[in-house]
């Protein structure tokens, strides 16, 4: 009796699914062992009977018949795309440029409080009055105007080397 | 393109003109590839309005799905392959509802066909060609579908072991046992047919 691992390697040969070496090792092996033989013939036969048999079997319905199914099914799934149509298609593209115009966006209005902040019209302008220690700033945009004055002044605490002490 | 020149165009230059959206050269496209559709559907179905069913909704994803279509490999062969995987899709679904018997546990290891001596006498031989195809048939309809899938797979759709035991997702191992215990149940049916028919 044929070992199942033999009978399966025996099918390999059969449909060439072994190496050369292996094909060849079954080769030998199969004039010496009859039952082997008859396993084969038979793989062979059943190979043979199903060869083809396909062919016969015919669509049981007209060509206009299976094409009208078809047809309409086609149609049917296709007004998901189409009847949206020109809608169902720009939803479809601006989800997808969705994500890289909310980034655009994004830098816009990031650029634009900057530029309200930091801009050059709006930008407080610094101006130091002479010998006075103070310091002006001026926002045009919020219409204010700040002025730091320094105590002592800036050109007396250059003077005053003791900082330190508040008498 | 004008109805003779559909009739008279290669396959190629068909799928060209169905990717542009000509639903009449896919018409033609269908009516050329119908049968051995629906015969692989009918194959593994073993049911004739399942297998229209699956070949139509086969069709449809094949015009769904042109645009991806490159053809490295034929049409026939493209289109082949969506059937198959939607009549295996279908099996697995029926395959949940039905629960497994202890037949087609045995089944799976091989069953006592394994064990059965050769059959040394071609069933086959001196039959006419229908009567072969109608016992086929009747064999076939016999067989788990699991192993009709394999065999089907390797003897019609000429995939190889490691091909069928990607496209059923198991192991080479499975394939190759699958396939013997097809073949021999085949062949033990064909002879019990012939014996049948001879009495």
């Amino acid at each position: 009796m044929i070992n199942h691992e033999d009978q399966l390697k025996l099918q390999a040969y059969l449909d060439g699914e072994l190496s050369e070496a292996e094909a060849s090792e079954v080769a030998n092996g199969l004039a010496q062992n009859q039952e082997a033989a008859a396993l084969l013939a038979e793989l062979r036969h059943t190979q043979g009977a199903l060869a083809g048999f396909e062919e016969h079997i015919k669509l049981p319905e007209s060509r206009e018949f299976y094409w009208s199914k078809i047809q309409r099914q086609i149609n049917a799934a296709q007004p998901a795309v189409d009847k949206g149509g020109t809608a169902g298609l720009f939803l479809l593209r601006f989800r997808r440029l969705l994500v890289p115009l909310t980034g655009v966006a994004l830098v816009a209005v990031a650029a634009l409080i900057t530029l309200r902040e930091f801009g050059p019209e709006s930008v407080a302008v610094e101006t130091s009055l002479a010998d006075s220690g103070a310091m002006v700033y001026h926002d045009y945009s919020a219409g204010a105007t700040f002025v730091w004055l320094s105590y002592p002044a800036d050109n007396e605490m250059a003077d005053n080397d003791d900082l330190d002490t508040f008498d | 393109m004008s109805k003779s020149d559909y009739s008279s165009a290669e396959d190629k230059a068909l799928v060209r003109a169905a990717q542009q959206g000509d639903m009449e050269a896919f018409e033609e496209l269908v009516a050329r590839h119908r049968d051995k559709i629906y015969a692989r559907a009918y194959s593994m179905m073993r049911n004739e309005e399942e297998a229209t069913d699956l070949s139509q909704e086969a069709w449809v994803k094949g015009w769904q799905r042109l645009s991806q279509f490159q053809g490295d490999s034929s049409f026939g062969t493209w289109m082949t392959r969506i059937v198959i995987n939607l009549c295996l899709d279908q099996l697995r679904k029926q395959k949940r509802h039905r629960t497994e018997s202890m037949e087609e546990l045995s089944e799976e290891s091989g069953g006592v066909e394994r064990q059965m001596p050769a059959v040394v006498v071609n069933p086959t031989a001196g039959l006419e060609r229908a009567e072969l195809r109608q016992r086929i048939d009747r064999a076939l309809g016999q067989l788990s579908y699991e192993h009709r899938t394999v065999l089907v797979l390797h003897e019609f759709e000429e995939l190889e072991y490691k091909e069928i035991a990607k496209v059923m997702e198991c192991s080479i191992g499975t394939v190759m046992s699958r396939l013997f215990y097809a073949r021999r149940k085949m062949a033990a049916l064909l002879t019990d047919l012939k014996k049948e028919n001879s009495k």
